[in-house]
């Protein structure tokens, strides 16, 4: 066995080359989504072909994020997984919880917002965070 | 699930470091596995078994299952000697 721990090891590396790939795709998946809700106003005056292709570049850019994701999960060791997947339950156990009394409130003009579909994502990438995180320190 | 990880390594004077990357996995998860936080997966075990040479059942074993057996084993003494 090799006696050098100065060197990145092979997990590490590729799970850090997965992470950046992640990255790359969730940027420019961001970047087609802003070229999706500025575009028709400021670029090409709501032209419906250019609209129409802002579109399919978005589905296409995020379905290479998934993959992306996809590969991620896929080649994270068995711990890393189990807390990954941990925290995808409670994001979406969560979501669901939040997200339909805050509908119903809305509707019914109960709560001094509008809920809209921004703060349910916000809250699932605060919760998925939150949850990471905890899971991380509880097997360290 | 306890198991005899941490022994076997310090045995081969290796760092949870050095075994995680002889494992092909991160250095929390030898760690998890050594404090018994952890259960490692089927490939994750025999993996094991693979690097020091040994068998699964020694290096991992389940203190319930050794309970188990003890049970058995005195049921089976009872009616020998009935």
């Amino acid at each position: 066995m090799s006696q050098s721990t100065m060197q990145e090891s092979g997990y590490d590396s590729r799970t850090r080359a997965n992470v950046l790939r992640v990255f790359q795709w969730s940027v420019a998946w961001v970047g087609t989504c802003a070229l999706l809700v500025f575009g028709p106003k400021f670029l090409w005056a709501k032209v419906l072909v250019f609209t129409l292709l802002a579109v399919g570049l978005n589905v296409l850019v995020g379905i290479g994020a998934i993959m992306a994701n996809k590969r991620y999960f896929e080649e994270l060791d068995d711990l890393q997984r189990r807390v990954h997947l941990n925290s995808l339950a409670i994001t979406v156990g969560v979501a669901f919880i939040v997200a339909v009394p805050c509908s119903v409130l809305d509707s019914y003009h109960v709560i001094p917002f509008h809920a809209d579909v921004a703060h349910l994502v916000m809250l699932m990438g605060l919760t998925y965070g939150a949850s990471n995180l905890y899971g991380t320190r509880r097997y360290r | 699930m306890k198991n005899r990880l941490k022994v076997l390594r310090a045995e081969r004077d290796w760092t949870q470091a050095q075994l995680a990357d002889a494992l092909d996995v991160s250095r929390q998860t030898v760690n998890a596995i050594e404090k018994g936080k952890f259960d490692p997966s089927l490939p994750l075990a025999f993996r094991a078994a693979r690097l020091f040479g040994l068998a699964i059942e020694a290096i991992f074993h389940d203190p319930a299952l050794d309970k188990e057996e003890s049970s058995l084993a005195t049921e089976i003494k009872k009616d020998t000697y009935a």
